[in-house]
């Protein structure tokens, strides 16, 4: 299957309040395929991927997906409500549709069993990510949609997700759509980049394509001294 | 049977949609909003009695307008949802006081059980098996919205869709309530106990079914304590749920220290 487009995006732009946050992207996600969306914060990525997962409606351009696609959406920022009573089996069952049973699933995100019983809000926010992980991939989607979380989020878990989105990648032959902004993310496990901010910068092979010149002016001057790990600075949210 | 047989018995599901309904409010933070809405039940109250038909149904009206409202004032509008319900409950709150005369105000505020009907007591009986039952319907998908909108909008489960269907479902709920507790009170019997429950429940099944079986054992005492010492069972079912919360609250902290 792979090489089949399962994703085509033409001219997709999105406004909010008469501003511009999304403008004239176009791409085509490949199946297997992993890409990158980067840019600095409230570059309009996250909105992005809320327009392809249907969250946000209001957009112009096209979006195509290939007939009976599913999608698995991790959102930016999922609150956990401390007084929330609920298990991490009836989260995960919530999901309409189970094509791994739950200790499946489980054993594929390497999450003990134990969680099952233990509360949502007892969860730390990497712990938090892999129980989100196993929610999008219990339908068995042929694209994943990860939104970085921009906050509480340790490297060394951070890291320990993209592992195991690799591997997941790698067992499931799933597309995944990335948003990041850790370059290094992006050179180690993706295939195509997108720079966007507001509007698409660049588009293709992360090495040929995330030139000094490109990095410049996706970042702004300054930014091209620090060089990786762009988004640490500021911990503002992308626009929701 | 004893018409008093009848009401408690009606009341125990009455109680049961309540607590299933404020579950819900509790999650999407609406506990405030109920209260405000039920207030505006009070001009449809009031029309009821000014025209002689069973005063809850214009109740029931006036409920349906602020629910459109409330809901086209949050999706299409740019106004903030809480000052336009915090000045639309204290009109409406004035407006009904100024209608309804004096010697049925207080009935109007917090509940008159005597005045009960036969048709009334099954009418509201049903209203509250219907919401029952619809809830267990839809329960997974109610869930997933109060919890994560964003997730359940990735499903393409239409957050509008859902947001009215709650906002419908407190409508209805209120109705049947305030003939037991008021108008006033009538978020009392919908969020104490679903508050309560929040502070023992440690599944979400569990949550749910010690939030009905709170707002059953509050209303029920509260219907048993009027009959027996005479004192409005509304303002009694109140001050049950009230008890109910502090405990929950003392065993929150006892499971807490234990942890």
């Amino acid at each position: 299957m792979a090489g089949q487009k399962i994703i085509e995006v033409k001219n997709l732009s999105v406004t909010l309040d008469g501003r511009k946050i999304v403008g004239d992207v176009s791409f085509t996600l490949q199946s297997q395929e992993v890409l990158a969306i980067v840019g600095p914060n409230g570059a309009g990525k996250s909105m992005l991927l809320k327009t392809l997962v249907g969250i946000n409606k209001h957009y112009s351009g096209e979006i195509y997906f290939a007939p009976g696609t599913k999608i698995g959406y991790l959102p930016q920022r999922f609150h956990v409500d401390f007084y929330l009573p609920i298990t991490v089996r009836e989260f995960l069952n919530l999901k309409p549709e189970h094509k791994y049973t739950l200790e499946e699933v489980l054993r594929l995100v390497d999450i003990p069993e134990t969680w099952l019983e233990q509360n949502l809000a007892t969860f730390s926010s990497g712990q938090l990510q892999k129980i989100l992980l196993a929610w999008a991939v219990i339908d068995q989607p042929h694209v994943l949609l990860f939104d970085e979380p921009t906050e509480n989020v340790d490297v060394v878990s951070q890291e320990s997700i993209y592992d195991l989105l690799h591997e997941l990648q790698d067992r499931l032959a799933i597309s995944i759509i990335i948003v990041s902004h850790d370059l290094d993310v992006v050179y180690k496990y993706a295939n195509t980049v997108l720079c966007l901010n507001e509007r698409m910068l660049c588009y293709g092979e992360p090495v040929a394509t995330l030139t000094n010149e490109t990095l410049s002016e996706l970042y702004g001057d300054h930014a091209f001294f620090h060089h990786h790990h762009f988004g640490d600075h500021h911990h503002h949210d992308d626009l929701q | 049977m004893d018409i008093f047989i009848l009401t408690l018995i009606s009341g125990i599901f009455v109680a049961a949609a309540s607590g299933l309904v404020g579950s819900f409010l509790i999650l999407r933070r609406m506990a405030l909003l109920s209260d405000a809405l039920s207030h505006v039940a009070l001009p449809g109250i009031a029309l009821g009695i000014l025209f002689h038909v069973v005063p809850i149904w214009g109740g029931l009206i006036f409920l349906f307008l602020g629910v459109m409202l409330i809901w086209v004032v949050e999706n299409k509008t740019k106004l903030a949802t809480e000052s336009v319900t915090g000045v639309m409950f204290v009109t409406a709150l004035a407006i009904g006081a100024l209608i309804i005369p004096e010697q049925d105000l207080l009935e109007a505020f917090f509940g008159n059980v005597a005045k009960l009907t036969m048709l009334q007591i099954g009418l509201q009986t049903f209203v509250a098996l219907a919401i029952i039952t619809f809830i267990l319907i839809y329960l997974k998908r109610l869930t997933l919205f109060s919890i994560a909108p964003d997730l359940s909008a990735s499903l393409k489960v239409s957050s509008l869709k859902m947001q009215l269907i709650l906002l419908i479902l407190i409508a209805f709920t209120i109705t049947i309530g305030i003939s037991f507790v008021g108008v006033l009170l009538m978020s009392a019997l919908i969020i104490i106990p679903a508050a309560a429950a929040r502070n023992i429940a440690k599944s979400f099944n569990g949550f749910l079914a010690v939030s009905v079986a709170m707002a059953i054992l509050a209303l029920v005492s509260g219907l048993l304590i009027g009959e027996i010492y005479n004192l409005n069972p509304g303002v009694m079912t109140v001050m049950a749920s009230t008890s109910l919360f502090v405990i929950s609250l003392f065993w929150r902290g006892v499971a807490l220290k234990h942890r």
